[in-house]
Parts: structure tokens; sequence; C-alpha cells
């Protein structure tokens, strides 16, 4: 439980930090007229990017604030649901960066993310599927809970894979 | 009287600033790269700067075209080719003054019976076309060049596109001298037969007659700038191919080299030293070269994006522009003549038996128009130079608010 407060703190943090990185970045590209043909798309970027880092920070809240009861038998099912959500997150990451030093990288770096995101898919399918056809001892609001939090963390790849849409349009503009 | 019929000549220069001269920032400020207040202080700076220093050499050409041996005459050519040029700037079209200038020349030779150099017109209207098509080909290979290092040096594209946008300031500056030096004998290059000013000494540097008029004109071509000139830009940075920061600066730069090209007495002689024939000295359509090389780029991307709608208006323009303005010379020289009995200018032939309108404005302009234009041109410079000033302190101020503004916000944001 600790380790998940001292995580919660840190999301805490840096959602914050992505925020203030937000204003100040939008901030400079209109008063220094930086990437004057991109900035819209540059800002929508940041802001999905964004989106992602308040998505896991509401999402770790609801789980600290409902302390869900996880059967043990599901705890590898859903670590394994987390770091695969994570990964997709974490791939767009250096897809971002290329699209302003390589962008012709970008599209490559992005297979990866739609990888992740479709792997984090199949193993909400087949986890909801254990859930609800296999563990006949839990009741059905038991059920809805944890299915509640599977969507949670199946989110954050959602999010990615839409963050991932933008980057890829941007960077065949760009591109071209 | 003399200084009214400057005016038309001035109205010309006008319609050159909004027409001819958006077209060399035309790229970079429909690709959001220059603010229009920036483009329009540089074009407007540098245009002036090269129509004085090296506008000389084009205004020859048109004099062999046809030399217009009366004020009057003058006044009428460049009245008509700037009511042409006004209106194809009323639809956003991009014309040249060359065209209108170059009709409204060849109107006048119809009406007073003076053949027209077909030499002279040929090589124009060579370089009409050679124009765009070097024009294209110069930003094909420019293109090409940028993207190749745009690739290969991995640069960030914040860095890059910061590089981009001092080459579109520098180039930028380069075409609106090069247009100065190059175009404003459309302009004033009618007006250079009939007017002999005393040399002005401006303590520092002397002007000539001719630089005198190529100032007034650059001076007329500016205020046509910072007044009219957005409409076109607008044609030429968005309506015809979304442009992207570099192909923009690749676009400016081919046309700067192209207009240098043609205009640069030095740059001939060079050439004819190494034994290849020289440069023709030809006052080219920078509208010409420009959609050329928009054009270029636009063919080899693909053709996809570019908007042919809007470049078959643009090419009926180019048509009707010369036509246009000579039938209006034609009919307005005609009013000239019977209505108002102003002489317009006579058969080349003939003017040694006509009075000389020419040799009376020679003698009267030493003394009398000399001066005004003297205190005109101080005026115009004094009023310029303060509202430089002003226009830099008020700048100032806005940054130093904006600054204040901006510590307030973050200060109470943390």
């Amino acid at each position: 439980m600790d380790a998940f407060q001292r995580h919660l703190q840190k999301v805490d943090y840096l959602e914050n930090n992505a925020d203030r990185l937000q204003r100040e970045i939008e901030n400079e590209m209109i008063t220094h007229s930086i990437l004057p043909q991109h900035r819209s798309e540059v800002s929508t970027l940041i802001d999905e990017l964004d989106e992602i880092i308040d998505a896991l920070k509401s999402s770790l809240n609801e789980i600290n604030i409902e302390m869900p009861d996880i059967p043990s038998s599901l705890n590898k099912n859903l670590i394994s649901l987390a770091e695969t959500s994570i990964n997709a997150a974490e791939e767009l990451i250096p897809a971002a960066r290329a699209y302003f030093k390589a962008p012709f990288t970008v599209r490559e770096k992005l297979l990866k993310v739609y990888y992740f995101e479709s792997e984090t898919d199949k193993l909400s399918f087949s986890t909801k599927k254990i859930i609800f056809q296999d563990m006949n001892e839990l009741d059905l609001a038991h059920k809805a809970h944890l299915r509640y939090i599977i969507h949670h963390i199946e989110n954050v790849s959602d999010l990615a894979q839409k963050a991932a849409d933008l980057l890829s349009g941007m960077a065949i503009k760009i591109v071209m | 009287m003399i200084l009214f019929f400057l005016t038309s000549g001035l109205f010309l220069g006008w319609s050159l600033g909004a027409n001819d001269a958006s077209h060399i920032f035309g790229s970079a400020v429909g690709s959001k790269m220059v603010t229009f207040r920036k483009a329009a202080v540089i074009a407007s700076v540098f245009f002036i700067l090269g129509a004085v220093i090296q506008g000389s050499g084009t205004s020859h050409t048109l004099d062999k075209l046809g030399s217009v041996n009366a004020i009057g005459g003058s006044f009428t050519l460049a009245l008509a080719a700037a009511v042409t040029i006004y209106m194809m700037t009323k639809f956003a079209l991009p014309i040249s003054t060359t065209q209108a200038i170059v009709g409204a020349i060849i109107g006048w030779n119809f009406f007073t019976g003076n053949h027209t150099d077909s030499k002279t017109l040929e090589k124009i209207v060579s370089a009409w076309i050679a124009g765009p098509v070097i024009g294209a080909v110069f930003a094909v290979l420019l293109y090409i060049a940028v993207k190749k290092f745009k690739n290969s040096s991995r640069i960030h594209l914040i860095r890059f596109e910061s590089y981009i946008k001092t080459g579109l300031i520098l180039v930028g500056a380069f075409g609106a001298y090069s247009l100065g030096a190059n175009n404003i004998a459309n302009v004033m290059g009618v007006f250079v037969p009939a007017f002999h000013l005393a040399d002005l000494d401006l303590g520092i540097f002397t002007l000539s007659s001719n630089q005198q008029l190529f100032l007034l004109g650059g001076l007329a071509c500016a205020s046509g700038i910072i007044t009219y000139s957005w409409k076109v830009m607008n044609t030429i940075g968005n309506n015809i191919l979304e442009l992207s920061s570099e192909a923009a600066l690749v676009v400016v730069l081919a046309q700067s080299l192209v207009l240098f090209i043609f205009s640069s007495t030095t740059l001939s002689n060079l050439i004819v030293k190494t034994g290849l024939p020289p440069i023709p000295m030809v006052p080219v359509s920078s509208s010409q070269v420009i959609v050329g090389c928009i054009l270029g780029i636009g063919l080899y991307k693909g053709a996809r994006n570019i908007n042919f709608k809007v470049l078959g208006e643009i090419g009926l323009g180019w048509i009707i522009s010369p036509v246009a303005s000579g039938l209006l010379t034609f009919f307005l020289l005609f009013f000239m003549k019977n209505i108002f009995g102003i002489n317009v200018g006579t058969k080349t032939g003939e003017l040694t038996g006509a009075p000389d309108l020419t040799s009376n404005l020679t003698m009267y302009g030493q003394n009398d128009v000399s001066g005004i234009i003297k205190y005109l041109l101080m005026g115009l410079l004094i009023f310029g130079t303060i509202g430089i000033i002003f226009y830099i302190l008020l700048e100032n101020k806005k940054r130093r608010e904006m600054q204040r503004s901006e510590e307030k916000f973050w200060k109470n944001m943390k």
C-alpha cells in the first residue's frame, strides 16, 4: 500500500509538471512565433500526451478511493494488462521525439504503439471473459467493479493510440 | 504641371508595390513564417535601395522599345498601366507591371505611329517565357537540396524552422532589392527621357536625375506594399499551392536569383569575359517567375495539390493585362490629345519639327522642379525616419508590457 501511495504521489507530481510544461510550451510557441505552420498540431499533440498522464492520475485516484478487491488468481492478468497498456504509452515518446528530428521514422516507431494497444485489447478481453464466465464465486457487483478497473487500465493504451493517430498524420504532412 | 504628370507614375509605383512586390514575401507570409508587417517594412526598405542603387540597368531596354518623347504621353502610359494593375490587384491576381507597361508602350507606339522595335519586344517576351522556366528549374533544384539537407542532417525541427525564418527574411530582402533594381524601370522608365533634374546633393551622397525619379517611384512602391499588398500575398502564399516553410524559402530564393540574373550588369559582364553571350538586361515579370517557381515545386511533388483553377485565372490575367493596358493607353491618348489638347508624343522622325516639350521640361526642371523634388524627398526621408523610430518604440513598449504580464502570470501560477 505504501508503494502504491508513493507511486500515486509521483504521478501527481509528474501530472502537475506536465501541465506547467504544456502551458509554457504553448506560450513560448505563440510569443516567439515558433513553428507557425505546425503550431496548432503540436499543441494538440501535447494536449493528447498530457491527457494520458491526466487519465493515469484520475484512474489511480479512483483505485485509491474504491480499493477494488482483486482475486489473487487475476493478479498476473492485471499486471500484464497494466504493463502492456503502459508500454503503448511509453512507445509514443520516441515517436514524438522523432517527429522533430527524423519525421520519416515516426510511423515505423508508431507501429509499436499500435501493437501494444492491440495486445492490451486482447488481454482485457480475455481477463473480462475469465471474470464473467469462469469466476462464478464473485457476485455481479464485484465483477462489474473489476470490469470498471480494467477499463481504466485499458484507457491508457486507447489514449496512446489516439495520440499515435494524430502523430502519424502530422508525420506524413511534414515529410511530404 | 510637371509634378501632376508624375502622379500617374507614382500611382503606377503604388500598383507595383501592391502587386509585384507582394510576390517577394507572399510565400513567407502565406506560410506564416513572417508576419505581414515585418515583410512590408523589409520589402519597402530594400525595394527603395535596389531602385536607387541599381535601378538604371533595365530602363534602357524600355527606352529601346518605345522612347516616349512627351511628358503627356508618359503620364497617360503610366496611368493606363496603373489602372490595369489596380484592377488585377482588386481580383487578387498576381500580374506583372512589366506586362502592363510593355502593353502600354506598344499602345503609345500605335497611336503615335512609331515603330515598335520587334527585336526588343522579342527579347522582352522571350524573357517572360524564360523567366518562369528558369525559376521552376531553380526552385526544383533548390527544393531537392534543402530537403536532402533536412533529412540527412537530422536537424531539430524548431532549429531548422528558425534558420528558414532568418533565410526568408534575408532572401526576401535580397528579392526586394533585385525587384527594385529590375522593375523600377517599369514605373519611372517612361519618365526618364522627359525628366532632367539637377543632381541632388544630400551631403553623404549625390542623387542623379534618374536616381531621384527612382527614389520617388520606390517610395510610391513602398506605400503600395504597406497599404494594399495583402490580397496578392495571400494568392501567392496559399491559393496556388499550400507551401511548406522550406518551399517558401526556395520559392523566394529562386525568384530573387532569376531577377538578379536579369538585372545585374556586373554578372553579365563576367559572363561575357568567359566567352559566353551576355545576359539580356530585361525587366523580367516577377509574377511569372514566382508562379513558375511555385508550379515547379508543385509538379515535383506530384501536381496533386496544385489549384489549377487559380492558375488558369492567373494565366488569363497575364494575357489580358498587356492587351488591356495597350488598348486603354490608345484610348486615353486619344482623349488627352483631342479633348485636352496635350502633346502626347510624336513620331520619332517628326520630332525635330515639332515643339520639343522635353527640352522645355529640362530647362524648367533644372530650376523649379529640382527644388520641389529636393524638399519632397527630404520631407519624405525625415517623415520615414520618424515613422520607423516611432514604430520601434511602440514595439518595445508592447514587448515590455507582454513581459510584465507574463511574469505576473507565472508568479501567480506558482
